[in-house]
């Protein structure tokens, strides 16, 4: 009983001090409502960051296939230096070979 | 089927000679006043023939099956700056695999030329390597993947390739 008595003494409804809600303001502090400026809010900044990425991606291709085509030419240039090395030495090899079959005879 | 097993057993020694490792001819040009250095793996060949003019057909056609070109060129000052035997890596590796030596011809001024191959059937080349020789100079180039024995006979005549001086951006290095 005594606990049923003390639970319900806990619990019962007070009425708020007269000063409660004037204490509860107090405590609030209002901030002004800011007005961002047009470039500084996310649709404006999404479309700058939109803009910025469509002129670059056209750029990145356009760098990309110079590179390939500087890297092409160079391999180019090896082959045919390559190939040209291959010619010389294979007709080395050949007048050898004429050299000494004439030599044999 | 049939036709897999054949392309299976002519890439085996496509694949087998790729493994020879350049670095062991550094030893060669450790003397050498002057060096061409050229190593164009597939990629690159497959980049090189996309910049090859309509005029190029036949160069085309002979790369067109090539997995690799290497070639090793040094120069020296005088004579017996290099040895035989830093070329013995290289001989070893062509000794132990499908190559047949069919060109060797030594002069008395002890200039060489060697000619390895890989033979394959219907006239084919898996692989070329040339080898020469001089007091002062040495080349070894090594071609591999397959090509048609004629497209490495035409290479020996012209097949429009340019001299070498007409070349821009050779990479040459000079000591």
């Amino acid at each position: 009983m005594n606990l049923e008595n003390e639970l319900r003494d806990a619990l019962r409804r007070e009425p708020a001090p007269v000063d409660f809600t004037a204490k509860v303001l107090a405590g609030t502090v209002v901030s002004p409502i800011r007005v961002l400026p047009w470039w500084r809010r996310p649709a404006a900044l999404a479309l700058a960051a939109g803009l910025i990425l469509g002129a670059m991606i056209p750029t990145a291709i356009f760098e990309y296939h110079q590179r390939e085509e500087r890297r092409a030419l160079a391999a180019r240039n090896q082959l045919m230096a390559a190939l040209a090395i291959t010619r010389t030495r294979l007709q080395q090899a050949k007048a050898r070979i004429h050299r000494q079959t004439r030599h044999t005879l | 089927m049939k036709r897999a097993l054949i392309l299976m057993a002519a890439a085996i020694p496509a694949l087998a000679q790729q493994n020879f490792d350049f670095k062991l001819l550094d030893k060669l040009g450790a003397n050498a006043k002057g060096s061409t250095n050229i190593t164009l793996n597939a990629n690159m060949l497959k980049l090189a023939a996309s910049f090859i003019g309509d005029g190029g057909d036949s160069i085309k056609s002979l790369i067109r099956g090539l997995t690799g070109v290497y070639v090793r060129t040094y120069e020296f000052d005088r004579p017996g700056q290099y040895v035989e035997a830093d070329l013995e890596p290289l001989r070893a590796y062509l000794r132990s695999g499908q190559w047949s030596k069919i060109v060797d011809v030594r002069e008395a001024s002890k200039e060489a030329s060697e000619i390895y191959v890989q033979a394959l059937p219907n006239d084919r080349l898996g692989g070329l390597v040339v080898i020469s020789a001089e007091a002062r100079e040495v080349s070894v180039i090594f071609i591999s993947g397959v090509m048609n024995a004629s497209d490495v006979a035409k290479l020996s005549g012209n097949l429009g390739i340019p001299d070498l001086p007409d070349l821009p951006n050779t990479k040459k290095s000079g000591k």
